[in-house]
């Protein structure tokens, strides 16, 4: 057995002959169950603080994944935005709504309503969706080939209806 | 401080809010928790004052956000600004929308807004045909062969398509913002500038008049007019007069072809004054030429005589030889007599073998003495086929008060005494 995994897309498998009759789609239950498990047995073996960064990290390979296998790169920004919002909604993986944006300074801020990791929460102190910073970032790195910072600064868990990010392009 | 006491306080604290609202300073709570001795009911006192502070921020947020302040902040804990937050963010995010709208990104939908979503995406899809429409004026106008300006009010350029360009040679920066009616249409094909207030272009953009103009020249960047045919039509905004839509056409090669029909024309009315087969006058020129010189005779009292001959036997070329030796002897003739008059004696093809002279300035002896030579000069030459011709001759001479037919009548009349008398001579009236 090999010491080191490396993600792949195709590793995902083939699912129209994988569950030809369940289909690609599972319940929001069972990723958050998997989601809030794994939280918990890291964050018990390597501490919470090494946990949410190890989140981010997988976020940020899943984002990147996404971006190269499910979006269409190739697009002008606003044109990616509208791609991006449009195969979210598709893939029910949330709602992207843009408030702001600042296409100079590459800073934006955007909201994602009925998230998959966090809408319908109990209210906790703490933002939940370190996943979504990290997909989140991947996307916007790949896009761009530039460094980016993401922070959830509302969410659900805190009160909030919907998860807010600040996305930011990391100075060189 | 018993409950008793608390709940009284608390409900009328509630009626006075239901009779006047929350006002400015909303829900005050009526008790100071602190100064409640049982601990339980004190606990519940202070719950109830956090409720009444989240009720005032939530009555305050929604105040602002109905005002349309998308600044405004409610604390994290307040449950009952939680759906709100859900409309503030949807209102926010709703702005962006609008914003890049107008920035031209017509690429973004509304998802999940309710009735709100479906409005504004109708828009962007309006908007979105709206915008292939204007791709598909500009490719015409791009396309379009003729050029095409689009001026405000006052004439200055805002638009200008390719082909104008090419045709003044100009790039779009150079004449942007330029007047019309000052650099391009200044001038008359004659060179002639317009004095102010007297551009017919100028006046009709400022008036909002159409305008029409097929012969018309613009001035090109290298100073070189070029003809054009123009057209302008006023465009509107709002009910008023925005400017105007000029298209124009280089008209240089229509005005080549136009000579070139003039040229045709003339040659074709040459063609209708000249006998087709020999070259010289026919009858119809004739007829002016004699009527004229006849008109110049009666006024100057000058004298002018009339030769008319033909040639003897000439159905017998044509029937021996066939009828294109017959032209060639028509050819030949006409050039033998070229030869032998005066410039201003004035040759025509009477018809068929027929041919007249009109011979200015000659007397009965001089015009009798040219026929004579003629006849000599024919009767000596040798054509191909057949071989010799001979001509007979009728000739006369103008007399006071003559008109065209007496004139011609007394010379045909000559004529055929010579026919009668055997032909190859030349007889006189
Ligand atoms: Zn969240």
């Amino acid at each position: 057995m090999k010491d080191v995994y490396n993600f792949n897309w195709d590793d995902l498998g083939d699912l129209s002959e994988g569950r030809p009759n369940l289909g690609g789609e599972t319940s929001v239950l069972v990723y958050r169950l998997m989601q809030f498990t794994f939280k918990d047995i890291f964050s018990k073996e390597l501490g919470k603080k090494k946990t949410l960064e190890l989140f981010v990290k997988a976020g940020n390979i899943a984002g990147k994944e996404f971006c190269i296998n499910i979006l269409d790169t190739s697009l002008q920004f606003n044109d990616f935005i509208a791609d991006l919002k449009e195969k979210l909604v598709a893939l029910k993986i949330g709602i992207l709504r843009i408030e702001k944006s600042d296409d100079e300074k590459r800073q934006y801020t955007m909201t994602v309503s009925e998230d998959l990791d966090c809408s319908g929460l109990p209210i906790f102190d703490e933002s939940v969706c370190d996943y979504d910073e990290g997909f989140i970032a991947g996307i916007f790195e790949e896009y761009t080939g530039e460094k980016y910072n993401v922070n959830e600064v509302d969410c659900w868990a805190t009160g909030d209806r919907t998860c807010r990010f600040e996305v930011k392009q990391v100075e060189n | 401080m018993d409950s008793h006491l608390i709940l009284e306080k608390i409900d009328s604290c509630l009626k006075d809010a239901k009779k006047h609202g929350l006002q400015k300073k909303g829900l005050t709570f009526p008790i100071d928790p602190a100064l409640v001795e049982d601990d339980e009911l004190r606990d519940i006192c202070s719950r109830l004052a956090s409720f009444f502070d989240m009720l005032n921020e939530a009555f305050h947020y929604s105040e602002q956000l109905a005002q349309g302040n998308l600044q405004v902040n409610a604390s994290r804990a307040n449950i009952f600004t939680m759906s709100l937050k859900g409309l503030h963010a949807s209102l926010t995010h709703l702005t962006w929308q609008v914003n890049q709208v107008a920035k031209g990104d017509l690429n973004q939908q509304v998802y999940f807004l309710g009735e709100f979503s479906n409005s504004f995406n109708d828009m962007i899809d309006s908007l979105r045909e709206k915008q292939i429409l204007e791709q598909k004026l500009k490719i015409i106008t791009d396309v379009l062969g003729e050029g095409l300006f689009l001026v405000d009010s006052d004439g200055k350029i805002i638009f200008s398509n390719p082909e104008a360009l090419k045709l003044l040679g100009y790039t779009f920066n150079e004449i942007e913002g330029a007047l019309i009616h000052i650099g391009i249409f200044k001038q008359l094909p004659d060179g002639t500038i317009f004095q102010p207030g007297e551009n017919p272009l100028c006046n009709a953009i400022q008036i909002g008049n159409d305008y029409n103009e097929s012969n018309g020249v613009f001035t090109c960047k290298s100073g070189f007019m070029i003809p054009v045919m123009v057209s302008s039509r006023p465009v509107y905004k709002n009910d008023t007069l925005d400017g105007a839509v000029i298209t124009f056409r280089d008209i240089t090669e229509q005005k080549k072809n136009l000579e070139t029909l003039e040229t045709i024309n003339r040659l074709l009315e040459k063609q209708a004054l000249t006998d087709a087969l020999t070259g010289i006058h026919n009858r119809m020129k004739f007829d002016k030429i004699l009527t004229s010189e006849i008109q110049r005779a009666q006024r100057n009292n000058s004298i002018l005589s009339l030769i008319i001959f033909d040639i003897d036997h000439f159905k017998q070329v044509n029937d021996t030889y066939g009828h294109s030796a017959g032209d060639n002897v028509l050819i030949r003739l006409t050039r033998l007599i070229t030869c032998n008059i005066r410039v201003i004696d004035f040759f025509a093809r009477w018809g068929g073998e027929e041919f007249v002279v009109l011979s200015p300035g000659t007397g009965l002896d001089g015009v009798i003495q040219l026929a004579e030579k003629l006849r000599g000069k024919v009767e000596g030459y040798n054509f191909k086929e057949p071989g010799k011709i001979t001509l007979s001759f009728g000739v006369t001479t103008f007399h006071d008060g003559d008109t065209d037919t007496v004139l011609i009548n007394r010379a045909d009349n000559a004529l055929y005494r010579a026919k009668e008398s055997g032909r190859n001579q030349v007889q006189y009236n």
